[in-house]
């Protein structure tokens, strides 16, 4: 079901913070492409640059050189006039801890892209409806973010990410103010939507658990990709997971860089 | 190290929170404007001859003084607390850095010492300016030259105004400081938006909007018809109803607005509608009540401009003498004045000299069983005539003996004004000899009476009887015309039978209205020697000044020159100013101190509103990086911005006029103000609303700026537009 050409280019991307004598290089030089349909993780310890990363793809910094390509189109050079369009629209963004607007409803919240960039209300209906069902989110669309719990709070973002099917998702430790159960429980949904609607997604995490969903996962250290990891067709979740943890061994070194 | 941080942290409050130290400033500009009412040049006039009214009214400001005080305070209470809020974290942090308690309130003090010593400044600054044009713009439309302009600085008043400032800045800093004392640098730190957005039920909700009108329904209702029950304490209960039903109002509707929310699909997916219309139902919902108090303040502030500013336009009136002659009344031997009053210096400010004798009627000289002289005068045929002529109701109370005294009022039927005025004088009459009254009716042009022995002429004081139109009083008029056709008289004296001559006009006797005669009987000459009492004999020497001077200087020069040269000669005289000063009075200090109310109310609840709005700005500013990331642009967060500020000033502004639309309507009703002049009404009503108007739009916008910039200092993500 993947299908043909390059969704997301990531040329060469450098970002520098400080001036020349106390320069920290937080991407020295990323490359990667992501296909259409993909669900890529990007994991790696604390300062890594794995957040910096997905910033300069969400477009919220800009990279010091580089290129960040959407469909061939270079985002990382688009004016903040044409970055509003992107946003919310192009590019959904899932947030560690959901950023729902707690004195509007599930529902209004859910609608919130669409009304800003003035979509029409009628076609989102239905998808507002089918989406609900699908994350189990019905029945606390006219509550308010404090009257729903955490798990829930999470589903109503990620529908408010997905109403105005973006090309790519984003989504930054979107399990990461959750517990087990429910994170489980959204990372199925996410699995779902990446595998039913070929909906793609970039997450990141550094919970390998989290992590294992993925199909493809890149593995950041000190600015560089370092390493990365395929779940192979058919591989079980429980396999992935443990090749996972022995990658993630290995990070800063492994055992070698002990003593 | 710390007096540097205590100045640069007294400044930064100074320029990222221009409303709160505007507050402070308009909180000291209006101690000082009332402080220094002394020193202004119309109060400094009237001191000349008004000084005890002038020194009670002094006294009440004092009183208006400790209100504003005790208002203020609040107002000062509520910017500061907004203020340290803001702060809250970053004293958090001086304490995680180990700074003690006490050194963290010792500063917080020194910096509100800093801010309070250049809000005075300022404010004492502002203050002054504004007195100062008050001032001339006053004396400008009242003196027509004659009162003198001087600087109204007070030394005094900028004292009280210090005192009186820094008490209160420095009580509220210490209850807020205190609080600081015992909160855990946690709750500093992380100090959040604990409120949940309690919306309610919607049942409940509409519930409080119906019952919220109809409390306000009936406090109209009761201030429409029902104003002057039971003494006008049934205001109070109005009031009440009223302040009650607008905060059950404000709560109901502002958790309904939610209901416009989901309602107006349609106009839902319009860009930040949906947002704005919630933003601007938190606002509402979570602070109905200071939403409601603000609205009430705003329609007390509507109400007391509005009567303030009719006082104004009675200044118009000031000038208008339709009663009174005379501009100066002499008092003494009747011959020494009179050559006083032709000697060069004087000649030139008098005009139509007259002397006006009257005195009181003899009595039989015999006393009644109660002790009330026995009387010369029998009027029971006019005393039939007049019950008779009164409308049914007030004749059966007077036929039934119900009515046993009377009140003289404009309200009341002439006939029974005029039974009221009779019953009271006419046992022993004032009389006006003929020719004095003459004299008076020379002066205004008019035919002498000339009398004829058995005729006498009603003569009703037109500063004491309120009535309109005293020189056509329908109802005695027309009794007397019938009786002198039919050749009956409907009184005597001594037994001798009287004609009365109607139709006479009216006009004040002397210049002053210190002479207190409701009526008299004008008599011919020989009559009046007849039956004066001699012991109440009294004569006053009455002149006014020429026309032409006052055509060339206008009247209060001449006036004031002619008094200077009386004041001299030692003879007691009573002049037309002291009746103009009088009015004048009424006229400053009702509307200076009505004024003076009004706009601090109004300042008061512009600056809750402005204080609250921001408030809650700050504590859901990461809503709008929230509103970013989901591609909302910066033109699209700063409109929202801007209508709900426009929405949290329009509703109680909204409220506040409809409830104060209805109080003036009332007070026209009533006649607790008038508008007379109609012609100078609209320019006044609209330069009073363009004031008003002008006061919320300058809180609007700065709010709206403010809250632009909040946006603007909010952690943006470098890329965010």
């Amino acid at each position: 079901m993947v299908r043909q050409g390059k969704l997301l280019e990531v040329q060469d991307l450098q970002k520098h913070y400080g001036k020349k004598n106390n320069l920290t290089k937080a991407l020295n030089g990323v490359r990667f492409d992501i296909l259409p349909g993909e669900f890529l993780g990007i994991m790696g310890p604390s300062g890594s640059g794995k957040t910096t990363l997905l910033n300069c793809i969400a477009t919220i910094i800009k990279p010091t050189s580089g290129r960040v390509l959407l469909n061939g189109k270079n985002i990382s050079a688009f004016d903040s006039r044409d970055l509003s369009e992107y946003r919310g629209s192009r590019i959904g963004y899932l947030f560690q801890d959901f950023e729902l607007l707690d004195n509007l409803t599930g529902q209004e919240n859910i609608l919130l892209p669409l009304a800003i960039h003035g979509m029409n209300y009628t076609k989102a209906r239905g998808k507002l409806e089918e989406l609900a069902g699908y994350l189990e989110i019905t029945e606390i669309l006219n509550k308010f973010p404090a009257q729903m719990s955490g798990g829930q709070k999470q589903r109503v973002a990620a529908a408010r990410c997905l109403i105005s099917e973006p090309d790519i998702v984003l989504a930054d430790e979107p399990t990461g103010a959750l517990d087990t159960r429910s994170a489980k429980a959204l990372m199925n949904k996410l699995e779902g939507i990446n595998k039913d609607s070929g909906r793609t997604i970039l997450m990141v995490s550094h919970d390998p658990n989290a992590a294992s969903f993925c199909s493809r996962i890149l593995f950041i250290q000190d600015g560089v990709i370092f390493h990365e990891l395929r779940r192979k067709q058919e591989e079980r979740r429980e396999r992935f997971y443990e090749r996972i943890l022995k990658v993630l061994a290995q990070l800063g070194g492994g055992s070698a860089n002990v003593l | 190290m710390f007096s540097k941080l205590i100045y640069r942290n007294a400044k930064r409050s100074r320029r990222e929170n221009l409303i709160y130290f505007a507050t402070l400033v308009v909180a000291v500009a209006s101690f000082y404007m009332i402080l220094s009412l002394g020193k202004q040049d119309v109060i400094l006039f009237l001191r000349e001859f008004e000084s005890d009214a002038i020194d009670k009214l002094l006294t009440e400001m004092n009183i208006v003084y400790v209100f504003a005080l005790f208002i203020l305070f609040f107002l000062v209470l509520f910017a500061n607390r907004y203020q340290l809020n803001r702060r809250s974290k970053e004293f958090g942090l001086y304490l995680m850095l180990g700074m003690r308690k006490e050194r963290l309130v010792r500063q917080l003090l020194a910096e509100g010492f800093i801010t309070s010593i250049l809000a005075l400044a300022g404010g004492i600054l502002i203050g002054g300016i504004l007195a100062e044009m008050i001032s001339l713009t006053v004396s400008k439309l009242v003196g027509q030259g004659i009162i003198g302009h001087q600087i109204s600085l007070s030394v005094n008043a900028i004292i009280f105004t210090i005192i009186g400032f820094l008490l209160i800045q420095f009580t509220a800093l210490a209850i807020l400081g205190g609080r600081i004392f015992y909160q855990e640098i946690h709750q500093l730190l992380y100090e959040q938006m604990d409120e949940t957005t309690d919306m309610g039920h919607v049942k409940g909700n509409i519930l409080h909007i119906l019952l919220g009108a109809a409390l306000l329904g009936a406090a109209y209702w009761i201030v429409l018809y029902r104003f002057s029950d039971f003494a006008g304490l049934l205001l109070f209960v109005a009031l009440a109803l009223g302040s009650i039903g607008t905060i059950l109002f404000m709560r109901g509707l502002g958790k309904l607005l939610g209901l416009l929310a989901s309602l107006s699909k349609h106009k839902s997916l319009q860009g930040l509608h949906t947002f704005t219309l919630r933003q601007f139902q938190e606002n509402v919902a979570n602070r109905s009540t200071s939403v409601a108090v603000t609205s009430i303040l705003i329609t007390l502030s509507i109400i007391l401009i509005a009567n303030g500013a009719s006082t104004i336009l009675s200044l118009d009136g000031l000038y208008n003498r339709n009663s009174s002659v005379y501009d100066f009344t002499v008092n003494g031997d009747s011959k020494k004045v009179g050559e006083f009053l032709s000697t060069g210096k004087m000649v030139s400010y008098v005009e139509d000299a007259n002397l006006l004798e009257m005195g009181k009627m003899k009595d039989e000289g015999e006393r009644m069983e109660d002790g009330m002289p026995l009387s010369l005068v029998d009027w029971s045929k006019l005393k039939e005539q007049l019950t008779m002529a009164l409308p049914a109701p007030y004749k059966e109370q007077v036929l039934s003996g119900e009515m046993q005294s009377y009140d003289i009022s404009s309200e009341n039927p002439e006939a029974l004004n005029l039974l009221g005025v009779l019953e009271m004088d006419t046992t022993t009459p004032h009389l006006i000899s003929e020719s004095s009254y003459n004299g008076l009716l020379k002066a205004v042009g008019e035919q002498p009476l000339n009398l004829n022995s058995d005729e006498i002429a009603l003569y009703f004081n037109p500063d004491f009887m309120p009535m309109e139109n005293l020189d056509q009083m329908p109802v005695l008029n027309g009794i007397l015309e019938k009786a002198v056709k039919e050749g009956r008289s409907l009184l005597s004296i001594d037994d001798q039978a009287i004609i009365i001559r109607p139709s006479i006009p009216m006009r004040g006797l002397v210049a002053d209205r210190s002479v207190e005669i409701f009526s008299a009987f004008v008599v011919p000459d020989p009559m009046f020697k007849q039956l004066v009492n001699p012991d109440t004999y009294a004569s006053y020497w009455n002149f006014r000044i020429p026309q032409k001077m006052q055509a060339q200087q206008g009247l209060m020069k001449p006036m004031m020159e002619a008094r200077d040269i009386l004041k001299s000669s030692g003879f007691a005289f009573e002049s037309y100013l002291q009746n103009f000063g009088r009015k004048l009075f009424y006229i400053v200090a009702g509307s200076y101190t009505v004024l003076y109310m009004g706009f601090l109310f109004l300042i008061i609840a512009c600056t809750v509103l402005a204080l609250q709005f921001l408030t809650q700005m700050k504590q859901t500013g990461g809503r709008y990086v929230t509103l970013s990331m989901l591609g909302a642009k910066r033109q699209q967060m700063k409109k929202s911005m801007q209508k709900q500020v426009l929405w949290t000033f329009l509703l109680p502004m909204f409220l506040a006029c409809v409830s104060g639309a209805v109080g003036i309507k009332a007070m026209i009703s009533f006649v607790v103000i008038h508008f007379e002049d109609v012609p100078f009404l609209y320019p006044l009503a609209f330069a009073f609303a363009c004031m008003v108007i002008f006061i919320v739009a300058i809180y609007g916008v700065a709010v709206a700026r403010s809250a632009v910039h909040e946006i603007d200092k909010l952690r943006w993500k470098p890329n965010i537009d």
